[in-house]
């Protein structure tokens, strides 16, 4: 079957466009090499450090936000503040509610309490 | 890793670090790539292009499933990247500048193959070059461009309606 003018025309499109499309790079391959090459030295390189530093900045983060995030102190030595104590009394702060003396005395005997 | 080893044997070696077989695939796949890349973002930007598509293959080699398919994965690599450019430049190529048809005559007359390209989606412009140019069969563009045998069969379609109503003097 004879091909129609349009066929024509598009097959001559096609022989330009393979005579363009062929034509060698600029730049040989053998240059092209060597300037890939050496851009691959800082290639790799970047991930170790970066991954060190993103495992850095994430920890500072979670130090700054525990920190920040932290309830007041509260509980034990906080909310019970112990009275003026003489150097003879010893005191077990067992909970906010429970605070026990201890009385040392030179004879040895003991006297002291729950409050 | 000579120049005569397996594609396959080049990109396990470069995975492992060898920059030496990782510079024989450059060197064998420099060529076709510039070619692709050319077709679809033009002469200015396309070694250039290819040169960082190449630096981003090394990095990602790892990510190779197939070894034996290097020479798809890194044109799908460029042909993303130019497909990137492509959408970024586009408008800013003056269409009216270009060279009507003349009247009467040879149509392709101050017309050539690239300003007819130009005129086309990347894709369309991709797959005549891959199946003109490079002589590839549709199995082997699909996993190039990413895109399905029927897909690749329907760019070539619309890009050759394109270039006959282009050459009888119409516009797309």
């Amino acid at each position: 079957m004879k091909p129609t003018q349009a066929e024509d025309d598009v097959a001559t499109f096609e022989d330009e466009l393979r005579a363009w499309g062929s034509r060698p790079p600029r730049t040989p391959a053998s240059v092209a090499r060597a300037r890939v090459a050496a851009r691959l030295d800082d290639a790799r390189q970047p991930w170790p450090w970066l991954r060190l530093a993103a495992a850095s900045a994430l920890l500072v983060l979670l130090v700054v936000a525990v920190w920040r995030g932290a309830p007041p102190a509260t509980g034990v030595g906080s909310a019970v503040s112990p009275p003026p104590l003489d150097p003879n009394v010893v005191v077990w702060v067992l909970d906010a509610r429970t605070t026990v003396y201890f009385v040392l005395s030179p004879d040895g005997s003991a006297t002291g309490g729950v409050s | 890793m000579g120049v005569n080893s397996g594609t396959a044997a080049l990109v396990r070696a470069a995975r492992e670090g060898d920059r030496e077989a990782f510079g024989v695939l450059v060197e064998r796949a420099w060529a076709p790539l510039v070619r692709l890349a050319r077709t679809v973002v033009g002469e200015l930007e396309a070694e250039d292009m290819v040169q960082d598509a190449l630096v981003v293959a090394w990095r990602r080699l790892a990510s190779l499933a197939d070894p034996e398919r290097f020479d798809a994965w890194v044109g799908r690599i460029v042909f993303r990247r130019c497909l990137r450019v492509s959408r970024r430049e586009r408008g800013r190529v003056a269409l009216d500048a270009l060279p009507e048809p003349t009247a009467g005559g040879d149509p392709t007359v101050g017309l050539g193959a690239w300003q007819l390209l130009e005129r086309l989606a990347p894709r369309q412009r991709a797959v005549l070059h891959l199946t003109v140019v490079e002589g590839m069969t549709d199995a082997e563009i699909a996993p190039l461009l990413a895109i399905t045998p029927a897909s690749v069969r329907a760019h070539r379609r619309r890009a050759r309606e394109s270039v006959e109503r282009m050459l009888r003097g119409g516009k797309r």
